[in-house]
């Protein structure tokens, strides 16, 4: 039994690790107290008020244009996602998650309970590229692609909506996504305002990426500063991070390690900005690694399996791990995402690919639509000087940009919700604060 | 009674199928327990001040005497973790997940939903069971300060706090965590051995495993109250996993990642040394373990 209560403390570090794995940054440039925002993300006594309880449902919804289950995926068969509803006909806001992450992470939750409290239902949804997504609601197996994953997410989205019980009265639809998902939400919008199928009222994205590729470039540029290109210098990392934390609790008279006290010392054994950075590359990479493992098993691809010999559930999986850890953005894109979508789709090209996955292929929209909003900080990690520059001038006075918080690093703190909250209703000032 | 036990172990089961067996339709909604955010950030706002707090006394505490000198990076052990037992522990994972989707996480929604005063009564007295087994493995340990306030703990409780029901001993600030045999083997410097997933439990070592087994057997050749072998003896252990499902919140296969199985080992593995480091009573220089996988 005591093992059930251990487990809950893995979960944490696990949760912990995942919720970094999703904040998608960083640029190596980035200054000290951006990175420090970005991992321990917005202090407890500066988040927003939040109400006392918000009620939750698990949703597990089997989407018919799935592609055939692997059996390594065997428990990824059905979409899940988060809903909570109000008790009255009320808007709904849809959110979508940051890189690699599920569908109720900590920030997830922590937009959940603002919206919530300030009426609205909420429906949660994962990133498409989260390993769940890509086995249940994706039509292609192959995350990355702006627009076919935007269009995977508005079909899952809209039978979800569909299948929500009768007695759930939905009076607008809106959309928001923090990091990736931002952009997702955004697409979203503008797919829907052809199709018209779930009627999106506003958009609004948080800390969203300008080019999908250039920022998860930076992301291997700041893996290879901070750890290195190779197994010795991962190595390297967990040695140094296991030590401390070992050393803290020698210290400590403490001897079993509790759900509150271990991510805490967690975060206490990241010092320098070496291990800040570190630290966010490392778990970026790995939401990279279930994208390329996943992609390359949809796409038979072969690089770390073989079609011929699909993997099964038994199967140790150590050595792909250990391959996979040391394998950048760009080696995915070259030997998984390109190959697919060339042969998928005719007339691409690998520019073409990478011009696709710009925010731009709505820019005309952003530009002119009243109803696209975006905040972000001036310190993000994941944008350089002219993309946040772009966003300025694309989104014109529809943007809020705060002076500090690196990388979702005032998530939830109270400016972002107030405003997030106005964008989201169509009162927000403007720029003008 | 050993047939009742297996009888009742089964309707058990079949009930949760039944109520499970949804889960297997196109869409199905499960309610979760509320949330509780503003609760959830003041605890985290008076958790920061403590840790502030501590830090800032830390600078005036007395170093504990005979650590000896700091573990170095290089005595860290592998990344690599001695699992000789995988594919049967990949299929005991793969099982426990599928059994806490039927079984255990239905029974736990419809634990949740008794009164919370209830509950917190049975997770109490629990608890306060398990300080039987603290207070001889803290003797054990040759840890006499925590084995008197783990003895302290289930005086009071047992007594001012009606059989363990209420937990009067923390409100009056004595609190100390369990501990069990597999510490105490810890302590005595054995290594964890192999990863093992236990079938229901979840991931453990071999050290661990047969830790849970010395204690639980403890509890049955103790007997206290004839709660054990008595009548009520069945009901027992089932309750106490339904208890500490509800209150773990853990999903398997949540992050929908092919590498879970791996995460969890690593992880749980390092937790494990990690606790082992701290609690033994030589540090040896140097670290026989840092090339080979961990926990052989």
């Amino acid at each position: 039994m005591k093992v059930m209560r251990s487990l809950g403390a893995l979960v944490l570090l696990t949760q912990l690790l995942a919720a970094h794995a999703s904040d998608d940054p960083a640029t190596g440039l980035a200054d000290s107290a951006a990175l420090r925002a970005t991992v321990f993300g917005t202090p407890p006594e500066d988040v927003a008020p939040l109400p006392a309880l918000v009620p939750l449902d698990e949703i597990d919804i089997a989407l018919p244009w799935a592609r055939p289950l692997p059996a390594v995926l065997w428990f990824d068969r059905r979409l899940r996602v988060w809903f909570s509803a109000q008790g009255k006909p009320a808007p709904l806001a849809i959110v979508i998650s940051g890189t690699g992450s599920d569908g109720n992470t900590e920030k997830l939750s922590l937009l959940r309970a603002a919206l919530y409290g300030a009426g609205y239902h909420v429906l949660t949804l994962p990133s498409p590229t989260n390993p769940g997504f890509i086995a249940a609601a994706s039509s292609t197996g192959v995350a990355g692609d702006l627009m076919q994953d935007s269009r995977d997410l508005y079909a899952a989205a809209q039978q979800i909506v569909t299948h929500l019980p009768k007695k759930i009265r939905i009076t607008e639809v809106d959309v928001l996504g923090y990091s990736l998902g931002g952009a997702h939400a955004a697409v979203l919008k503008s797919i829907d305002a052809v199709e018209q199928r779930l009627k999106i009222r506003r958009a609004v994205m948080i800390n969203p990426p300008v080019s999908l590729f250039t920022s998860m470039q930076r992301l291997d540029e700041l893996f290879a500063l901070s750890i290195g290109t190779d197994e010795q210098g991962i190595d390297a990392f967990y040695r140094r991070l296991y030590a401390r934390l070992a050393n803290f609790y020698r210290l400590s008279d403490q001897v079993r390690i509790e759900d509150t006290n271990l991510l805490a010392a967690v975060a206490a054994t990241l010092r320098t900005d070496t291990d800040f950075s570190a630290a966010i590359a490392l778990t970026f990479r790995i939401a990279l690694m279930n994208v390329f493992y996943t992609g390359d098993l949809y796409a038979g691809t072969g690089v770390v399996t073989d079609p011929r010999h699909p993997p099964r559930p038994g199967d140790p999986t150590a050595e792909v791990v250990q391959r996979l850890l040391s394998k950048p953005f760009s080696e995915y894109f070259d030997q998984v995402f390109a190959p697919y979508y060339l042969a998928h789709r005719s007339g691409a090209t690998r520019a073409s690919l990478v011009a696709e996955s710009r925010l731009d292929i709505i820019g005309d929209a952003l530009r002119t639509e009243p109803d696209y909003y975006a905040q972000t900080n001036a310190d993000d990690l994941i944008l350089d000087r002219t993309e946040l520059d772009w966003l300025r001038t694309t989104l014109a006075g529809r943007i809020a940009v705060y002076d500090h918080g690196g990388h979702l690093g005032n998530l939830g703190e109270r400016q972002q919700i107030a405003d997030m909250l106005d964008m989201l209703a169509g009162r927000w000032a403007g720029a003008a604060r | 009674m050993r047939a009742g036990r297996g009888a009742s172990l089964v309707s058990v089961v079949c009930v949760a199928l039944l109520a499970g067996g949804c889960a297997s339709r196109d869409f199905y909604i499960r309610s979760l327990p509320a949330e509780t955010p503003a609760a959830d950030n003041a605890a985290d706002i008076q958790q920061r001040q403590a840790m502030l707090a501590e830090a800032a006394a830390g600078a005036s505490a007395t170093p504990q005497a005979d650590i000896g000198p700091p573990l170095t990076p290089e005595e860290a052990p592998s990344r690599y973790t001695y699992d000789p037992w995988e594919r049967m522990n990949r299929f005991t994972y793969r099982f426990n997940a599928r059994f806490d989707e039927a079984v255990f996480l239905p029974v736990a929604d419809k634990y949740r939903r008794l009164p919370s005063p209830v509950r917190t009564g049975i997770h109490n007295f629990f608890a306060n069971l398990g300080e039987v087994v603290s207070v001889l493995n803290y003797t054990a340990q040759l840890r006499p300060a925590p084995g008197v306030r783990s003895l302290g703990r289930f005086v009071i409780n047992s007594t001012l706090g009606i059989g363990g029901l209420l937990d009067v001993a923390a409100k009056m600030g004595l609190s100390q965590p369990h501990t069990g045999f597999s510490a105490t083997l810890a302590r005595w410097g054995m290594q964890p051995g192999p990863y093992f997933v236990m079938p229901l439990l979840g991931p453990s070592t071999l050290r661990g495993g047969f830790g849970f087994l010395a204690d639980f057997g403890t509890d049955y050749a103790i007997n206290l109250l004839d709660l054990y072998r008595g009548t009520a003896g069945w009901a027992l252990t089932p309750l106490d996993a339904v208890d500490i499902r509800a209150n773990t919140n853990f999903r398997y296969y949540s992050t929908g990642s092919p590498f879970e199985y791996d995460t969890v080992r690593f992880l749980y593995v390092r937790k494990t040394l990690i606790e082992d480091d701290a609690l033994r009573m030589w540090h040896r220089s140097g670290n026989r373990h840092a090339q080979t996988p961990a926990g052989q």
